[in-house]
């Protein structure tokens, strides 16, 4: 899919360009838009962007790689971020994240071979409470052990499966 | 002379390092403390054609103010009854600081030494360091900079520096050095606030910043090469001269574009090469400081269309026709045989040339034709006139684009600027930025239209600018009614303080364009711009003498009644009448013989009976008289090639064969001789031509940041003709436009930057950026036609036929059709004309 022309998008598109006075400053919401379409800031979500917010292309790379938080390398379908922060550690998450990365088989920061996943670690997420946790595509899942991440994980390769069987 | 102190500037006092100064209010400290006292701050990202940015912090100093009673704003003194200083805590960059009244600085304090000293270690903890084997090396200002600020020694770990791209093609051209690259943003706010093709941008940040361009076209305006220039490091080079020589085996000569009105002064970088025959070589193009001029930049086609000086197709031999044939021969037998040519023809003599052939080849051209008794001088090409009325109504002496901002209006109409005199193009569009109104007219998009009319919001910049788009091929009339049908337009026109009008032959047959021209010159006069010093008249004359053609006394008309009435001896001197003109054929036929004096062996030359090997540019001395009436001398920087000589050599040699007096020894006698019998050129000889001055921004001496690419002029900044004559306002008869029959379609022709012509293909760096043939419809003329855009297409014209893609859009008006010229090798049309356009179907091969 794109994110011109998509309807899932053109409402939130709406609200962020009627926020601003000009379009072009509604680039970085609308960057996100783009880094949930394609899972990251790939060169056809930039130049979605750059024709909606009328910028050239070469100032929404820019601001892409000036922020941490789009990521411009390839990511899997699941964008597992791991934090392994001090709070998170004491509460076994450095073993969790190397456990999860061991079971995907990736290194990391590495993505699975079906691209369904991808594992990194990162700093305090601000959840410290209800650690081991992480951020799948920027939504939370907390309180987490082995157990129930591989049933989470073998839930969504049969998801996979499904599809491709269809 | 270009300074920043005018009579009606108000002076401030400033103090650097315990001196007081006077300089301009409102001026940048770098500038002036350089200016005024000589003193050098270091500085990379600060550039004096650019707005600070404060990025490098390389200027730092200690900066103070006298101090001030905060309740009452009295100045507060010392016992001594000294005023009291206020200093910053900390040192400030100077590049951000404008002067005003009672500002104190330091440059020479421990601290700032300290504070330099830092920046330099901080750039240059992950330089490569490759200075050996860097383009920049010799010339460049991180090296100065280094030495005479450095600390000498290197703190880092060399293990420890990051290993990035080292030849990133930034765009076909320039290439990129990620690792040298000290992220000044020079080349970035080039693009921006010079060029207005914002393409260039950081990506990254801290250790990993890096320049990319992600637009398509990527970095490709035809000005890219003076990034190279203003990067401080040798990050940027050009794919010409990357790895070709070091800078200190160079020698500077002093040089002219060859290629457009402009008259960009240039510096030709040579040396002893043994890829030339061991010969002195252009090794590459730089800008030569001219504010008056082109300041210092210069386009891509002068930086790199050198090539054709020594490309294996220029003409070194003398080819005399035997019948079918050429045979060699030498130059003294070859001055008789024309000399006696051009006497058994009994005053049915005349003469064509083009606008690359010089002021003393045109001299001396014009001698032999009027000493034989003929009297017609044609200028080539028959497309463009009014040099008349530039010599009249043109911007007075001591005018300066440059100089034109707020207040201020400017007209282009029928023109694409950035396509013909991209020079201009890029002065005037900075003249808007700083504030002047803007119109452009035309019956097509250009590139300046985009510039004068674009959203402000979006870019962020104050424009003020209005596009007019007429009917194609009605610009005389758009003209001479732009009161009546663009009333507001024409009164902000002719309300500005200054206003320059170029007047571009876009879409025009010459008596169009000279009712254009007429027109222009009326409302000039009319709104009583004429002959007010930075308002005039400009015309975009084709090559790089079209003024001087004028001066010698060869007209675009005169050509016109060449072909009507054709002579026995033809004489054409650098102009590719076949070439260039399907049509020409037909009348020359009717000469018995014609004498071609060129650098190739073009179409018109396999035609001659005479081919006359000339020097170019590059290998010999000479003057061009450019757009603004300003006289430029270049000098000999190539060696020979073959056998050729300067034109006006030989066509003195050819006159004193025929007894017409004794040739001229040196380029210089003949401007002797043009001073005393050309009014206009009274006064000038070569020695004044090769008069300097001190130019603001000072960018010369021994300073060590921008001064370090052979930007300085030292060969001279030309003389300005003084406007002569007093043009009237005239009424003004507009031809009408050229109406097309059934089934045909009128044929516009326009000029590309870029194309393949003799002189350009050469220049095989470029090539592929020669757009491939077209022509250009509106989608309402392209329906009536059966052609969908992207459509192989046959063009039909007098004298030929060419098969073109098309392209369909809106950006073109109804009723006629855009079609470039030279982009192919045959020629097609070179004036406005009826032809027919048919669709062809089976898989054809363009032509180009
Ligand atoms: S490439 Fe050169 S001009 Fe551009 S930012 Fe880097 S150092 Fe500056
Ligand atoms: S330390 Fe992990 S969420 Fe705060
Ligand atoms: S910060 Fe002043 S020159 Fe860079």
């Amino acid at each position: 899919m794109a994110v011109i022309g998509n309807k899932k998008y053109s409402k939130q598109i709406e609200h962020h360009f009627s926020k601003y006075p000009d379009k072009r400053s509604a680039v970085m919401p609308l960057l996100y838009i783009a880094q949930e379409e394609y899972g990251w800031v790939n060169d056809d979500g930039i130049q979605e962007v750059a024709e909606l917010c009328e910028l050239d292309p070469t100032h929404v790379k820019s601001i892409a790689g000036f922020y941490t938080m789009y990521s411009e390398k390839s990511k899997g379908k699941y964008w597992l971020q791991v934090c392994t922060d001090l709070s998170c550690a004491l509460r076994g998450a450095d073993e969790f994240h190397k456990d999860l990365k061991a079971y995907l088989e990736v290194e990391e920061g590495g993505t699975t071979d079906d691209d369904l996943f991808t594992v990194e670690h990162v700093m305090c997420l601000a959840a410290c409470d209800n650690a081991p946790m992480l951020q799948c595509n920027f939504h939370y899942m907390e309180n987490l052990d082995m157990e129930k991440m591989k049933a989470w994980v073998e839930e969504k390769r049969a998801e996979l499966q499904k599809e491709l069987d269809a | 002379m270009v300074t920043p102190v005018k009579e009606d500037t108000e002076l401030v006092t400033i103090n650097i390092d315990g001196k007081d100064y006077q300089v301009p209010k409102g001026g940048n400290l770098v500038d002036m403390a350089k200016w005024v006292a000589g003193n050098d701050i270091p500085v990379f990202c600060y550039h004096p054609k650019m707005d600070p940015v404060g990025m490098c912090r390389m200027c730092l100093i200690e900066l103070g103010g006298v101090a001030r009673d905060r309740a009452t704003g009295d100045i507060q003194y010392n016992d001594d009854g000294t005023p009291q200083i206020r200093w910053f805590p900390k040192l400030q960059t100077a590049c951000t600081q404008t002067v005003n009244d009672g500002m104190y600085i330091k440059t020479n304090t421990e601290q700032v030494k300290e504070g330099r000293e830092s920046v330099i270690e901080f750039l240059l903890t992950s330089h490569p360091l490759d200075c050996p084997i860097c383009d920049k090396g010799g010339e460049c200002p991180l090296q100065n900079l280094t030495m005479a600020h450095g600390n000498g020694v290197s703190r880092m770990y060399f293990d420890d520096k990051m290993h990035l791209n080292k030849h990133y093609p930034l765009g076909d051209l320039i290439y990129l050095d990620r690792e040298r690259c000290i992220q000044c943003a020079r080349c970035i706010r080039f693009q921006d606030e010079i060029v207005g093709d914002d393409v260039l941008a950081f990506h990254e940040r801290g250790r990993r910043l890096q320049i990319i361009t992600n637009s398509d076209p990527g970095f490709d305006t035809y000005f890219s090469g003076n990034t190279t220039d203003i990067c401080p490091v040798g990050a940027l080079t050009t794919g010409d001269f990357r790895f070709g020589a070091r800078p200190w085996e160079l020698t500077e000569v002093p040089s002219i574009s060859p290629w457009d009105a402009a008259g960009e002064n240039i510096s030709l970088s040579t040396r002893l090469d043994r890829d030339f025959g061991g010969k002195a070589m252009i090794k590459r193009v730089m800008p030569r400081q001219n504010e008056y001029v082109n300041e210092i930049w210069i386009s891509d086609k002068t930086r790199f269309g050198h090539h054709f000086t020594r490309s294996d197709n220029r003409l070194s031999k003398i080819q005399i026709r035997k019948g079918s044939n050429f045979s060699e021969s030498t130059w003294d037998s070859t001055f008789k045989a024309v000399a006696k040519t051009l006497k058994e023809a009994n005053g049915s003599v005349a003469a064509i040339a083009g606008g690359s052939a010089t002021n003393e080849d045109l001299y001396e051209l014009a001698q032999l034709v009027t000493g034989l008794g003929g009297d017609k001088l044609g200028a080539w090409s028959p497309t463009h006139t009014g040099a008349d009325l530039v010599a009249q109504v043109g911007l007075p002496e001591g005018s300066n684009l440059g100089e034109l901002g707020a207040g201020d209006a400017i007209l282009v109409i029928a023109s694409d600027l950035e396509e013909e005199v991209p020079m201009w193009r890029l002065r005037l569009k900075t003249a808007q930025d700083r504030g002047a109104y803007l119109v452009v007219a035309n019956g097509r998009n250009t590139r300046l239209e985009e510039l004068a009319t674009e959203d402000p919001n979006i870019k962020g910049r104050v424009v003020d600018g209005a596009a007019i788009r007429y009917e194609a091929g009605s610009a005389a009339a758009v003209m001479a009614n732009l009161k009546k049908s663009n009333k507001d337009i024409a009164k902000k026109l002719a309300d500005a303080n200054h206003l320059v009008i170029v007047a571009g032959a876009e879409g025009l047959t010459l008596e169009g364009h000279r009712a254009l021209v007429q027109s222009a010159a009326n409302f000039l006069i009319d709104s009583g711009h004429a002959g007010k010093v930075n308002s005039g008249l400009l015309v975009p004359l084709p090559g790089a003498n079209g003024m001087g053609l004028h001066y010698m006394g060869f007209s675009p008309e005169t050509t016109q009644d060449i072909a009507a009435n054709p002579p026995k001896v033809l004489i054409v001197l650098n102009a590719e009448i076949l070439d260039d003109d399907p049509t020409a054929k037909t009348w020359l036929s009717q000469v018995d013989t014609v004498i071609t004096l060129g650098y190739f062996m073009d179409a018109i030359a396999r035609e001659s009976k005479f081919v006359l090997p000339v020097q170019t540019f590059a290998e010999r001395d000479g003057s061009f008289t450019n757009g603004e009436r300003r006289v430029q001398r270049f000098y000999t920087a190539q060696g020979p090639m073959g056998d050729a000589i300067p034109a006006w050599k030989a066509v003195g040699n050819i006159a004193q064969a025929a007894d017409l007096g004794r040739a001229k020894l040196s380029a210089a006698a003949v401007m002797v001789a043009i001073a005393k019998n050309v009014a206009a050129f009274e006064g000038i000889t070569y020695k004044v031509l090769a008069r300097t001055e001190r130019q603001f921004p000072d960018v010369g001496g021994d300073d060590k940041y921008y001064g370090g690419n052979a930007y300085q002029n030292t060969g001279g900044i030309g003389k300005q003709i003084a406007l002569s004559g007093t043009a009237k306002s005239e009424k003004v008869t507009v031809p009408d436009a050229l109406k097309a029959g059934k089934g045909e379609i009128v044929l516009l022709p326009t000029t590309r930057l870029y194309d393949r012509s003799h002189m350009f293909i050469p220049t095989v760096m470029v090539r592929s950026r020669v757009s491939l043939p077209f022509v250009h419809l509106n989608p309402k003329d392209a329906k009536a036609l059966k052609l969908a855009d992207g459509d192989y297409a046959e063009v039909n014209y007098d004298g030929g036929s060419v098969r073109v893609r098309a392209v369909v859009s809106d950006d073109v008006s109804v009723g006629a059709a855009v079609f470039p010229r030279k982009l192919t090798e045959k020629a097609t049309p070179l004036v406005p004309t009826v032809g027919t356009i048919t669709k062809v179907t089976e898989p054809a091969q363009i032509e180009g």
